[in-house]
């Protein structure tokens, strides 16, 4: 059975892979059983989810057992987990008291969060230059500043023309050209990985 | 001569995929009697293996964080070689005491990094290793996943940290944890804003398709070289197409 259930997991896992590949070129054919697994995949991600959130309460309840007071923070997630999902189950996902849940502290803590990395990226564009002193560095910085002051309007001076153009010249032309080339090789990595997978080589789902 | 070409435009990724299984199986065929292939020098990996070994000798952990790309999509592709990645440093670190953490942001990925672990430990013969909550979901949001990674990095003396899989520009605060907590920060992604934050705030970024190359440069096995070989034809291919493709618009053909 130890032997048996790993060759049947990768055999249904390649099976499915293939059929869903050929779904999206040759739609006529294989169109309706593309539609039918990917289907079957999406309910399958939200029992997922669902796992995924008793994890996450497992490994908070274990630290509260076992540190106590020292993870306070642990047992506020408990404590917001349970409420949240007592209240949505009560209000449903967009009823008035779920919202104000999310608009109360779920959005103002995501925008301080976003606040915080601001200036995380600005001490780590300081510090970059000791980081990796060499002279691809100095370009970076020196793009990123010329982008920066491009994209605002200066103080006493206001839009400084050419500083707009350069700006826009460098976000379309360099920027664009150099995103494609990466992306190109993420592309590249990306079928690799799905042709590893197909051919039974990686298995992640326990083959 | 229109029905030909209508008949490329829409089988011609079918055509490209099989061009690759193609090279793949071409190259694993040659394989057996081929030298070995040899890989240019990436400092990440290399920093990222001496880190291993030490994270072994001086009872550390590692943690690999996997994103928040649904397999369901495109990003998964990225979480996949976070999960060869994990299955890598599970094999190299099952000396050391304390066995590697996983964090993720999102259900079926948190799943797989369970399954992956297990797999790895069960193959050595390890399975009382095995601690499901190594394996953990962390936040579905962008920030809540980089809010919930970051204590795994602080608190459970972690010596080196791969990020592998889809991130956004969240990730400069789990580098920047990493950086306070003097561990080692090793990170590749498949998004292009979050690449040019990890050139900034990561010790040894992975930039474009050096990410896909984790396989091979972590010994995952013979498959992961011979894809890197077919990665190298194709991107030399696609790169002599687009050359040739802006000669003939100049020329205005």
């Amino acid at each position: 059975m130890k032997k048996i259930l790993p060759i049947t997991n990768a055999i249904i896992a390649v099976f499915s892979g293939v059929l869903v590949l050929l779904g999206y070129f040759f739609h006529g054919v294989f169109g309706g059983v593309q539609s039918i697994l990917i289907g079957w995949a999406i309910i399958l991600a939200a029992f997922a989810l669902l796992l995924g959130i008793l994890n996450l309460a497992i490994v908070h309840i274990r630290k509260v057992r076992l540190e106590g007071k020292k993870n306070i923070y642990s047992l506020v997630l408990l404590i917001s987990l349970f409420l949240t999902m007592i209240i949505a189950t009560i209000s449903g996902p967009s009823g008035s008291w779920t919202l104000w849940i999310f608009n109360t502290f779920q959005v103002p803590i995501e925008i301080s969060l976003l606040a915080v990395l601001a200036i995380v990226l600005l001490v780590a564009g300081a510090r970059l230059l000791s980081r990796r002193p060499k002279w691809y560095t100095v370009l970076f910085l020196v793009t990123v500043l010329l982008v920066l002051l491009g994209s605002v309007p200066l103080f006493l001076i206001g839009e400084v023309t050419p500083l707009t153009a350069l700006r826009s010249w460098l976000s379309q032309v360099p920027a664009v050209a150099g995103a494609r080339g990466l992306l190109l090789g993420v592309a590249l990595g990306t079928i690799a990985t799905g042709l590893r997978i197909l051919m039974g080589v990686d298995r992640p789902y326990g083959g | 001569m229109d029905q030909v070409l209508s008949w490329l435009q829409d089988y011609l990724g079918f055509l490209f995929i099989m061009l690759c299984l193609g090279l793949i199986l071409f190259y694993v065929t040659l394989g057996r009697d081929r030298p070995k292939i040899s890989l240019r020098d990436i400092q990440a990996f290399r920093h990222f293996w001496r880190e291993v070994d030490l994270a072994v000798e001086a009872g550390k952990r590692l943690h690999i964080s996997l994103g928040r790309g649904t397999i369901n999509d495109v990003p998964g592709g990225a979480a996949f070689i976070g999960l060869t990645v994990l299955d890598c440093c599970a094999r190299a670190a099952s000396n050391g005491d304390r066995p590697p953490m996983v964090t993720t942001g999102d259900g079926a990925l948190t799943i797989l990094s369970q399954d992956t672990l297990q797999n790895t430990y069960r193959s050595l013969a390890t399975e009382q290793r095995y601690d499901p909550t190594n394996a953990r979901l962390t936040g579905l949001t962008p920030m809540a996943y980089a809010a919930g990674a970051m204590p795994t990095i602080h608190d459970e003396n972690v010596s080196a940290n791969f990020f592998a899989g889809h991130f956004g520009t969240e990730i400069a605060l789990l580098t920047e944890a990493g950086e306070r907590s003097r561990s080692l920060t090793v990170a590749g992604t498949d998004s292009i804003p979050a690449q040019a934050v990890l050139y900034a705030t990561s010790d040894e970024p992975l930039l474009g398709e050096e990410l896909y190359a984790a396989g091979a440069y972590l010994g995952a096995g013979q498959v992961h070289l011979v894809s890197l070989g077919m990665q190298d034809i194709l991107r030399w291919v696609l790169v002599v197409v687009i050359v040739l493709g802006a000669i003939l618009k100049l020329l205005g053909i």
